[in-house]
């Protein structure tokens, strides 16, 4: 039964979108072995999604174009069969997953597909898929009962239940925190391994490739430059560099010390933990920079005395979120909020801008107790980006969407502002453009700038690079970075660690309805309780330099290099520990 | 009488805040789920519906009209009907019938024309309160299932539960953009009459205004839904009456809607032999 073999076989293949001039893809030729858990990689517009339609046969049979040379799944070619008869073949699962989830309830989503290709035993198909993707237990809820990473499964689910050979995951972990996505690459693991599936992902976490990923696929400008088994496609740092992709940082750190000559790495250069423990083994921990941070104590801008909130539920009893919290924000603080989804971050910054009220307990904004006022006053001191950006664009133009709220208000020479911050967030070429048809980082400087457009003393920043690939996310970062300057106070709830670790200097850890950790990053990543608890992730290159000596406390790549290992340790770092213990 | 004009002139986006709508409008789609009303089979209700929508409309019989109305009371009690829903209904009789008792005594009416009154008052209410039984009690889904047994379009039935899908993803993004246009924008002064009459108006016009956005970014949604069910193989499914049958096989009539409709039955009979006794 077990066969071997390429389950894909893509001879010359070149796709034209309509009206478009130049093919996005050009002149592929690819083997995927039945079986491989393979990622693909290459910058943004390079054709991966296109690749991935091309397979399931939306390409030609529902978007139609040019479409040159052969693609055979499992033995077929797609041009001769249909759609129906691929879907069986290939499932897929969007970026915009929640998109493709069509019915109210799980089990009903899980099973629709079958229903729809008339197999009589649909439910126990469903159910056999649900319980495949983890997801027994849940097939009476409402789609809107699950969480980010459930919803990712669940859209998986109805992929799986048709039983396809091949499952096709379009950045399956652009939106979760780490614990959903681990739980997202182990069940495509179990798929992998236990049923057999061929898995394709496009995928810019490649921390995520070098863990779960057997080969990977570099696509550049529509062309695919190689195949390679993941260990040695992440070691190529120059060339996924020249294509916007970041290589794990393990990686990035043995790169830069092989380059200061402080580190021999004869063989490929490392892309796990693992790898990096024996690479690294024999350098020294030098630590020079402190990263002690000092206690900002100026002005009080806003308070948190005694809060309780919570919601009202569709059903039951009323969801509490906090319970008796309390917290300051000082003047000129630039804090990171931390914890799982649904540990009531959003909650937080809603109560800040007067949007909720606190069911007991009182919320000080600038020493005044907000809750008699209305938020509109408020929107000079506090601004919210929301995590989603679509739902900041309320007018046809980035540049109306910037200018709407200082021209409401009559703000003197708004006009000017208006020019000014679209060329301070690099948007004036796009200013005539609808917010939503943007990319995704160009949508995210648009909102940010629509955000500080009322100058607020407080910036309030949900989740601002959820959604974005590596190399927008680090653009994302610099404007933050920049931003500094313009927005004393700054509070950023997020998932992400590296944004944490770069930007914060003061984290605040929510757990339970409650504030488990307050502090520096060392102080917070330094501790397993908290980090366990909470469920955060220090950036990998942390974690790294924490299996190496427990005193190291680096959060970049630069960090790293720069604590371990110096030019006279040279290929004999161990030789000068065992010099420096005589 | 101060203290009423301020509860009138009072944001309503502050006091009706879409939260509660979101929540209200949540509970009576999703929140009565394990009801007596919602476990009956979508048949069974649809044609008690159809003796309960019509029929009032044919007698004027007051006894007959009481009954109904009782009847179809004690359903949308068991149907666990959101507040919001009772709510507009009661504005909603009031406005059809009871204003006009009022300018019938205001006109030197008395006692006598309650009784005309009364008998539409009661029409109509029986009649919507089946309706909310039906159309609130029982799941979207479940009723799009039944309307399709009866022969209604597939696409119809579709239609309504994806809406049952979207439902909470559409009022949460609404919320979201109402509130872009509240934070961003400059609500009029409320300290005077004028301006909270100017308020009112922003504020409908602002509600207005935020459907806008709303159909651009569902627009763009769309595009993935649109393949995703390709795929899915909506098409085949619209086509191929084995899955119209697969999905109807899982409507059953139970002892309890025989149940149902017997007591139903039972009851109006008994009120028809009271009225003939009388």
């Amino acid at each position: 039964m077990e066969q071997t073999g390429n389950i894909i076989e893509i001879r010359n293949l070149t796709f034209t979108y309509p009206g478009a001039e130049t093919p996005v893809l050009k002149d592929i030729s690819l083997d995927v072995e039945r079986g491989d858990f393979l990622a693909v990689v290459g910058n943004n517009g390079c054709g991966k999604s296109t690749l991935c339609k091309v397979l399931n046969g939306l390409i030609p049979h529902f978007i139609m174009g040019d479409r040159q040379g052969s693609v055979r799944v499992d033995g077929v070619e797609t041009l001769e069969t249909d759609i129906g008869e691929l879907a069986r073949k290939a499932g897929y699962v969007y970026q915009d997953f929640e998109n493709q989830i069509v019915r109210p309830t799980v089990l009903d989503e899980a099973s629709y597909a079958c229903m729809n290709y008339a197999m009589q035993d649909y439910l126990e198909r469903g159910e056999k898929a649900l319980e495949q993707c983890g997801l027994s237990g849940r097939e009476k809820d409402y789609v809107w009962q699950l969480s980010g990473g459930q919803t990712h499964l669940l859209a998986l689910a109805g992929a799986v239940s048709l039983q396809p050979e091949i499952l096709i995951l379009d950045e399956p972990i652009a939106q979760l925190d780490p614990a959903h996505a681990d739980r997202i690459y182990q069940v495509l693991r179990e798929l992998n391994e236990k049923y057999g599936k061929t898995i394709i992902v496009i995928e810019h976490h490649t921390e995520y490739i070098a863990e779960y990923c057997r080969h990977v696929l570099l696509l550049k400008d529509g062309h695919a430059e190689w195949k390679l088994p993941a260990g040695e496609a992440l070691a190529r740092v120059e060339e996924l560099r020249s294509c916007n992709i970041y290589p794990p940082q393990v990686t990035m750190a043995a790169y830069e010390l092989r380059g200061r000559g402080n580190l021999k790495c004869p063989g490929r250069l490392p892309s796990t933990l693992e790898e990096g423990k024996k690479a690294f083994e024999g350098l020294v921990f030098h630590p020079d920079v402190s990263w002690a941070h000092t206690r900002n104590r100026g002005t009080r801008m806003a308070a948190f005395e005694d809060v309780s909130v919570s919601y009202r539920a569709v059903k039951g009893e009323p969801r509490k979120i906090f319970e008796h919290l309390n917290l300051e924000i000082r003047k000129g603080e630039k804090i990171a909020i931390v914890g799982s989804n649904g540990a009531g971050k959003s909650t937080l910054m809603k109560l800040m801008t007067g949007l909720l009220k606190p069911r007991e307990g009182r919320v000080l904004l600038k020493e005044q107790d907000i809750r008699d006022t209305k938020p509109e006053a408020l929107s000079q001191i506090v601004s919210l980006v929301y995590q989603n950006p679509e739902d900041m664009f309320i007018k046809d133009s980035v540049e109306a969407d910037i200018a709407f709220a200082m021209k409401e208000r009559q703000v003197p020479g708004w006009q000017e502002r208006t020019a000014e911050l679209l060329e301070r967030f690099r948007l004036t070429e796009l200013k005539d453009r609808d917010g939503r048809l943007l990319s995704g980082g160009q949508m995210r400087r648009a909102s940010l700038a629509v955000g500080v457009a009322l100058n607020p003393e407080i910036l309030l920043l949900d989740e601002p690079t959820a959604n974005l690939d590596i190399a927008t996310r680090r653009e994302i970062m610099r404007t933050l970075n920049e931003m500094k300057d313009i927005t004393d106070t700054v509070l950023i709830a997020t998932h992400d660690m590296q944004l944490v670790c770069e930007w914060a200097e003061r984290i605040l850890v929510l757990c339970g309805g409650r504030v488990i950790a307050d502090g520096s990053r060392n102080e917070i990543f330094g501790n397993d309780e908290v980090r366990r608890r909470a469920g955060i992730r220090p950036p990998e290159i942390f974690t790294m330099g924490q299996l190496l000596t427990p005193d190291a406390f680096c959060y970049t790549v630069e960090e790293f290099a720069d604590s371990f290992g110096d030019a006279e340790g040279l290929g004999h770092a161990g030789l000068a520990g065992q010099a420096e213990a005589g | 009488m101060e203290g009423l004009k301020r509860k009138l002139s009072e944001s309503i986006l502050d006091k009706f805040s879409m939260d509660f709508l979101r929540n209200q409008v949540l509970k009576n789609a999703y929140g009565n789920d394990d009801t007596v009303i919602a476990r009956l089979d979508p048949r069974a209700l649809l044609v008690w519906y159809l003796f309960f929508a019509i029929a009032p409309w044919f007698s004027d019989n007051l006894i007959f009209l009481a009954a109904c109305f009782f009847l179809v009371a004690a359903t949308t009690l068991l149907a666990r009907v959101a507040g919001l829903v009772l709510f507009l209904f009661g504005i909603g009789v009031f406005a059809q019938t009871g204003y006009l008792f009022l300018v019938s005594l205001f006109f030197g009416g008395n006692a006598q024309t309650i009784l005309p009154l009364l008998v539409l008052t009661l029409k109509v209410a029986a009649v919507s309160l089946a309706s909310i039984t039906v159309f609130s009690g029982l799941d979207p889904d479940r009723l799009s299932n039944g309307l399709m047994w009866f022969g209604c379009p597939e696409r119809l039935s579709f239609s309504i539960s994806y809406a049952y899908r979207m439902l909470p993803m559409l009022m949460e993004e609404f919320q979201n953009v109402l509130l872009s246009y509240r934070l961003r924008g400059r609500a009029p002064d409320t300290e005077t009459f004028a301006g909270k009459i100017k308020n009112l108006i922003y504020q409908v016009k602002v509600i207005i205004h935020a459907f806008y956005p709303l159909m651009l970014n569902t627009a763009k949604r769309s595009r993935t839904t649109v393949e995703a069910l390709e795929l899915k193989g909506y098409r085949y499914a619209a086509v191929n009456k084995e899955v119209k049958r697969m999905k109807l096989a899982s409507l059953h009539m139970t002892y309890d809607d025989f149940l149902f409709l017997a007591v139903s039955v039972f009851w109006i009979a008994a009120a028809v032999l009271l009225n003939t006794l009388v």
